[in-house]
């Protein structure tokens, strides 16, 4: 009941300080429509580009493709990003030792603040992009019960890289520029899951030890190529879906209680 | 000494201490910088196969590269500038930097040199392993120092931007955030802008290094400054560098004042 208590408790502060930075989502919120409506014509056209002859016309299937692979991505944004930005600046504020008053371990109290709040934004700015987009091509996706699945596993894998953001952030403190490039690798690596572009081999290999891929591609299965969410395995199987999403969980969780114990050894956890 | 070199020297000094700083800061993250470093370069690859369609098309890389060192520079400048001034009132140290007989503009100097340094070594780096590792085929001519110099005083000022609003704006994160796609996707990193539908490379020219990467790329195709003075990029370029400048140390300058003034110096 006291867990259950406190989880609620850290779950309202999380919401709270969404409300608080509900500018900063109005902010954003272009850049994801934008960057789909940029970069969809662009995609593969190197040559072309090259020579200087780009068609700017919007593909509805390659624009609904680029939606499935955005959506997941604008949540891994939300939870890993603005997390960060969080323990940063209760780092920096000094209040970070005051986690350990609770009852919950110090991981959870970060994560559970955090994820609810990450899928309401992802829900707001997702909805706002497609509304964006819509307006410039017809978006055909197939809305069904079975996208739940690899949303779930999407935002474990997520709340799991943030948690690695989060424990490297307790040793290292300013890594803002490592954290926002690794999320451009992780959204840059799941493509491969789509049939977006010809990825060399070495591409899709290395994409599988990414957190999105295969929630992507499972996304894809569901959403565009009408396949079963089922399927063991391949590119959005069920065993590598969740086989990588737990991995990432663990490692997150183990890394945060890593550089936490790093951080007190040092006496740099609510300090410089 | 004359009575004018007296304090010209003294400010010099000044600006030296914060340079000085800014590179000790950087030396004690230097494990970060070359983590960023690598990412830089792991993303300009992806996004290079991604628009080539999963291969590396080097006529385009030989146009774009010069963006992806614009992009780091600025990036750096930026999320870098932000975060030492969002470090300090967090920590309380913004205050005391008051103390300092620097005025803010000089302090401001001293950082974004720092930043500079630090943007350019990364930025070096990844154009040198870039030509040799791909094979770009890119013939440096003396001329394109004049349009890289204003480019990076341009980003330099964007950063400083975003350092000035720091002080003033909670949502500056997020604002970095959207100013760094800006610059990453309408900059030149993507597709050069003059391949842009007519709308978009009129807003594209007044994206920070926008014109800078497109005066280089002229330059470097060995048209020569003429070429890009008479297209309108080269004096366009000036224009843009002196407003982004100046409006980046006048607002640095009213908005450490006003939260001087207003107690926002420290922690909110």
């Amino acid at each position: 009941m006291k867990t259950a208590i406190a989880l609620c408790n850290e779950i309202r502060k999380g919401l709270r300080f969404a409300w608080s930075e509900r500018l900063q989502i109005l902010i954003e919120l272009p850049m994801f429509a934008v960057f789909i409506i940029l970069l969809g014509p662009l995609l593969g056209q190197g040559g072309n580009i090259a020579s200087g002859r780009v068609d700017w016309s919007l593909n509805s299937q390659t624009t609904s493709a680029m939606i499935v692979w955005f959506v997941p991505f604008i949540f891994f944004y939300m939870q890993v990003v603005k997390m960060f930005w969080r323990l940063l600046g209760e780092i920096q504020a000094g209040t970070l030792e005051q986690v350990y008053l609770s009852p919950l371990p110090p991981w959870l109290v970060a994560a559970a603040g955090r994820v609810a709040a990450a899928f309401l934004e992802t829900l707001f700015v997702a909805a706002a992009s497609y509304g964006i987009v819509s307006v410039f091509v017809r978006i055909q996706l197939h809305w069904s019960a079975a996208a739940l699945l690899p949303a779930f596993a999407i935002m474990i894998a997520a709340v799991g890289l943030s948690l690695i953001i989060a424990g490297a952030t307790l040793v290292y403190k300013r890594i803002e520029i490592v954290n926002d490039g690794v999320l451009m690798m992780v959204m840059i690596f799941s493509a491969s899951a789509l049939p977006l572009i010809q990825v060399p081999n070495w591409w899709a290999v290395a994409s599988h030890a990414f957190p999105l891929t295969d929630g992507v591609g499972s996304l894809y299965n569901v959403m565009i190529a009408h396949r079963s969410v089922t399927s063991a395995w391949g590119i959005g199987g069920l065993v590598p879906l969740f086989t990588v999403s737990t991995a990432y969980l663990l490692a997150g969780i183990g890394t945060f209680i890593l550089g936490e114990r790093v951080a007190k050894n040092r006496g740099t956890l609510g300090r410089y | 000494m004359s009575t004018i070199a007296v304090p010209i020297a003294f400010q010099t000094r000044l600006v030296r201490t914060e340079l000085v700083k800014g590179l000790r800061l950087m030396w004690r993250r230097r494990s970060m910088v070359v983590a960023a470093t690598i990412v830089y370069a792991l993303t300009y690859l992806g996004i290079s196969l991604f628009i080539g369609g999963g291969h590396l098309v080097k006529d385009l890389m030989v146009r774009t590269l010069p963006a992806l060192l614009a992009v780091v520079v600025a990036s750096v400048a930026a999320v870098e500038g932000t975060a030492g001034i969002a470090e300090e009132i967090n920590g309380g140290t913004l205050e005391q930097t008051r103390l300092s007989p620097a005025s803010p503009q000089l302090q401001a100097l001293g950082r974004m040199t720092a930043l500079a340094i630090e943007g350019l070594a990364a930025a070096i780096v990844l154009g040198i392993l870039f030509v040799f590792a791909v094979g770009l085929d890119i013939n440096p001519h003396p001329a394109a120092l004049i349009p890289a110099v204003l480019t990076i005083l341009d980003a330099l000022g964007y950063g400083l931007i975003m350092t000035a609003l720091v002080v003033r704006v909670a949502s500056i994160g997020a604002i970095t955030h959207v100013g760094n796609m800006a610059i990453m996707a309408f900059g030149g990193m993507l597709a050069p802008i003059s391949v842009f539908p007519h709308g978009v490379e009129i807003f594209a020219r007044f994206i920070p290094t926008a014109l800078g990467v497109q005066s280089i790329n002229t330059t470097l195709a060995g048209h020569g400054l003429g070429a890009s003075w008479s297209d309108g990029t080269l004096p366009w370029l000036l224009v843009h560098t002196a407003v982004v400048v100046t409006a980046a140390f006048s607002l640095y300058v009213i908005n450490i004042r006003h939260a001087q003034h207003e107690g926002g110096l420290s922690p909110r």
